[in-house]
């Protein structure tokens, strides 16, 4: 097993055979489906905002700005202060491990390309039952990671429904190959130790491109490794540590792969790295906003720059 | 919850830089009245006054606007295949220029093919500015060419980075001729390589946006050399003038973002503020492509907001061309050419400078200079009068295979511009009442008369 990771890192690393013309089959398009789900997913919004026309925070967060007013008021009826654009973090991301960051997003986008997204395509053939049933049991197992995190994060709510899914579909659900909690109103939210740091208030640190992974910050690098840890520590039946360890990590990393839909270097930019930093930590921080606001708790102190 | 999520960013791609990119990629839009920057690229003195120089440019309103942003209303949609089988493509041209190692993951041009089992004409299709050849607005057009029988090639733009360098071979992007015989060049090379199984009754070039110039000039060269035999071609809302059509983006930026890296990073603050509330107000756990759509609903609201949105993404789109350009040509305005980025070199300050820098300056800094030094008669008045669509007049009014579609409120064309078309072309064009730039793409109307146009039944007989 070791070796054939070995082989594919070789070969990714020396990119693939060259010929002058290769054509490759991805999976079918799906417009007429594509399109019905655009159409009820511009209902669903068109919905949400009539319901939410009276309360519209983002002109609220420009009266704010112009009107103290106007945002003591805001501050009186709901806990957190809106963000004005003096609040956003600045373009620049903090990187001071770029060039070693560079070469290892290189070796991941060429890794990608020789060896995952054909990995994944081929996956992508199996039938549909077969591959939900992988990916159900993945995020199955994954239920205990997110019922320990939720409690450290104390959001006893998601913690429990995280439980109540755990309990389902490992009954019911066949040891997890069916999501049947979903169907009970029950969907999965996982969440791990990265987010828990930054529940506990902890900035994003340096941008850091993780090999085979991805785009990262140290913080939740770190929170990917606990969260592999904990699966490691209790090794629920012996799937972490035992003979076939190594054969479910890269299923499951097929599969996760194949339920992603990204293709490096699509657009053709020699900007990508820049842009990929910029677009990951913003996500990151605003999700971080919407961990601290979203059940009150104290707001934390002023942050300076994006991910410090 | 190792990698799937890390990866799952792209979405949030331009979101938080220009929400409206999510939408459709736009292409070369022109702005509503603007009163007060005077023209920044049109100075350039042509020959009597060029078309779409005056303060009020362009067929833009608040309608137009606003589909350029969002596109076709699912519910109007054409009925589309359910399924569309796809193949990539990845070809090594033999003309290709050395690649710069920063640049390696260009090196082979990427098409994809949609094949029937069974003989039938070839529909190629290129894209707009800056996009490759798998854009949303790409997938719409090739479900309706395959649901109507025909096999599907879609390609990049020239103006596109993955062609730029796979496929140039000048590495100066923007020249309709040059752009053309790369182009016309390329599409043979792809052929002769498609598998055998694939068997080819007719060829048929379409365009979007500049797409739809570079598929007339395609056809125009086709005419002489013979080597395809293009029967028809369908322009998809194209451009008249290149540069009159960018030039009027470039004023559109100005008015809208402001000048500058600094108004680029107001811009993105005030975005990342509405983004954030929006966030916190909502019960979502994730931050994902669904709330992102949603989110530049509630966050594009104005006119202005539409504009703001067409304009920087369109000036992303041009970053690269303008990189690559002054790389290749080097011409030093951003690199230089004795000490040119290696591998790992951060590039953020060259992305952040180009942000800033309008078309105009590609054109007078890179484009202008490069092919000055390569054309001996050519001035700059030339070589903008080159780039358009007025160089194939006799072709587009004699030839009856030329058809075109655009929207009475385009944005990167003028009223002038329009009259020439529907002059040049006479019943070969329809011009619909709404759409703006690609907003009606998709459209059962838009696909109907495309296909009518693509089988020789356009004009439709009065019954």
């Amino acid at each position: 097993m070791r070796a054939a990771v070995l082989v594919s890192v070789a070969l990714a690393l020396g990119g693939c055979a060259s010929h002058i013309a290769s054509i490759r089959r991805v999976p079918d398009q799906t417009p007429a489906a594509d399109n019905a789900a655009a159409a009820a997913n511009a209902a669903a919004f068109a919905e949400a905002a009539a319901a939410e026309s009276g309360n519209d925070s983002a002109h609220a967060a420009e009266e704010g700005q112009k009107n103290p007013e106007a945002q003591k008021n805001q501050e009186a009826q709901e806990a957190p202060p809106l963000l004005t654009p003096a609040d956003a973090p600045p373009m620049y991301t903090y990187d001071p491990w770029e060039r070693l960051n560079r070469f290892t997003y290189r070796f991941n986008a060429r890794f990608d390309e020789a060896i995952f997204l054909p990995a994944a395509d081929t996956y992508r053939r199996a039938p549909r039952p077969l591959r939900a049933g992988v990916h159900n049991f993945f995020g199955n197992l994954a239920e205990i990671d997110s019922i320990i995190n939720y409690t450290l994060q104390w959001r006893l709510k998601y913690g429990l429904r995280s439980l109540g899914r755990l309990a389902i579909n490992t009954t019911i659900g066949i040891g997890g190959l069916f999501d049947v909690a979903a169907k009970l109103k029950l969907p999965g939210t996982p969440t791990g130790f990265a987010t828990t740091l930054a529940k506990w208030g902890m900035h994003p640190g340096p941008y850091l491109v993780i090999p085979l992974l991805g785009p990262s910050t140290l913080r939740d690098g770190v929170g990917y490794l606990a969260d592999y840890g904990v699966g490691y520590g209790i090794n629920v039946a012996n799937l972490y540590r035992g003979n076939i360890s190594w054969g479910l990590l890269v299923v499951n990393g097929i599969d996760q792969r194949a339920n992603i839909d990204f293709r490096y270097y699509s657009g053709g930019s020699p900007f990508e790295y820049e842009t990929i930093r910029f677009l990951y930590v913003r996500r990151r921080l605003i999700e971080d906003e919407g961990l601290r606001t979203k059940e009150p708790v104290k707001k934390a102190a002023d942050e300076n720059p994006a991910g410090k | 919850m190792t990698m799937s999520a890390r990866l799952k960013l792209m979405p949030l791609a331009v979101a938080l830089i220009a929400t409206g990119a999510l939408a459709t990629e736009s292409n070369e839009p022109s702005p509503p009245p603007v009163s007060g920057p005077a023209p920044v690229f049109d100075s350039t003195p042509a020959a009597g006054p060029v078309p779409g120089s005056g303060a009020l440019v362009g067929l833009a309103d608040s309608a137009g606007l606003r589909a350029t942003v969002f596109g076709t209303p699912p519910q109007d949609m054409a009925s589309l295949p359910a399924k569309v089988p796809l193949s990539e493509i990845n070809i090594e041209l033999p003309w290709r220029l050395p690649v710069p190692g920063i640049l390696w993951f260009d090196s082979k041009l990427r098409v994809w093919l949609s094949a029937q089992d069974r003989p039938a004409p070839l529909a190629i299709v290129i894209s707009g500015t800056g996009s490759d050849g798998n854009t949303k607005t790409m997938s719409v057009l090739r479900a309706a060419l395959y649901g109507a029988g025909y096999h599907v090639l879609t390609m990049p733009s020239p103006t596109f980075p993955g062609f730029i360098v796979s496929a140039s071979r000048t590495g100066v992007a923007g020249d309709l001729m040059q752009d053309g015989n790369d182009l016309y060049a390329a599409m043979q090379e792809i052929i002769a390589h498609l598998p055998r199984k694939v068997r080819i009754t007719d060829i048929d070039v379409l365009g979007y946006s500049l797409g739809g110039a570079n598929a007339a000039i395609v056809k125009s060269i086709d005419a002489t050399e013979q080597k395809l035999k293009i029967h028809r071609v369908v322009m998809i809302n194209p451009p008249v003038s290149l540069f009159s059509s960018v030039g009027r983006l470039d004023r559109l930026f100005a008015a809208t973002i402001g000048p500058g890296d600094r108004a680029v990073e107001l811009l993105y603050r005030r975005l990342y503020a509405q983004i954030a509330n929006l966030y916190r107000a909502s019960d979502r756990l994730e931050l994902d492509e669904n709330f992102l759509y949603g989110a530049a609903a509630a966050t594009l609201k104005t006119d202005a907001d539409f504009s703001a949105a067409i304009a920087m993404t369109f000036r992303l789109q041009l970053v690269d061309m303008f990189f690559i350009g002054d790389l290749y040509g080097k011409t030093g305005v951003i690199t230089d050419p004795a000490h040119p980025p290696k591998v790992g070199d951060s590039l953020e300050d060259i992305q952040r400078d180009l942000r800033a820098k309008p078309f105009a300056d590609y054109f007078t800094r890179v484009f202008a200079p490069y092919y000055l030094t390569r054309r001996p008669d050519a001035t700059s008045a030339s070589l903008i009068a080159a780039n358009r669509l007025e160089i194939i007049t006799d072709a587009l009014h004699d030839d009856g295979d030329y058809y075109a579609q655009t929207s009475g409120n385009d944005l990167i064309i003028n009223r002038r511009e329009l009259s020439w078309l529907q002059d040049t072309l006479g019943s070969r064009i329809v011009v619909y009442d709404h759409g703006g730039h690609l907003g009606e793409i998709g459209d059962r109307r838009q696909v109907a008369d495309m296909l009518d146009m693509l089988s020789g039944h356009w004009p439709r007989s009065a019954p």
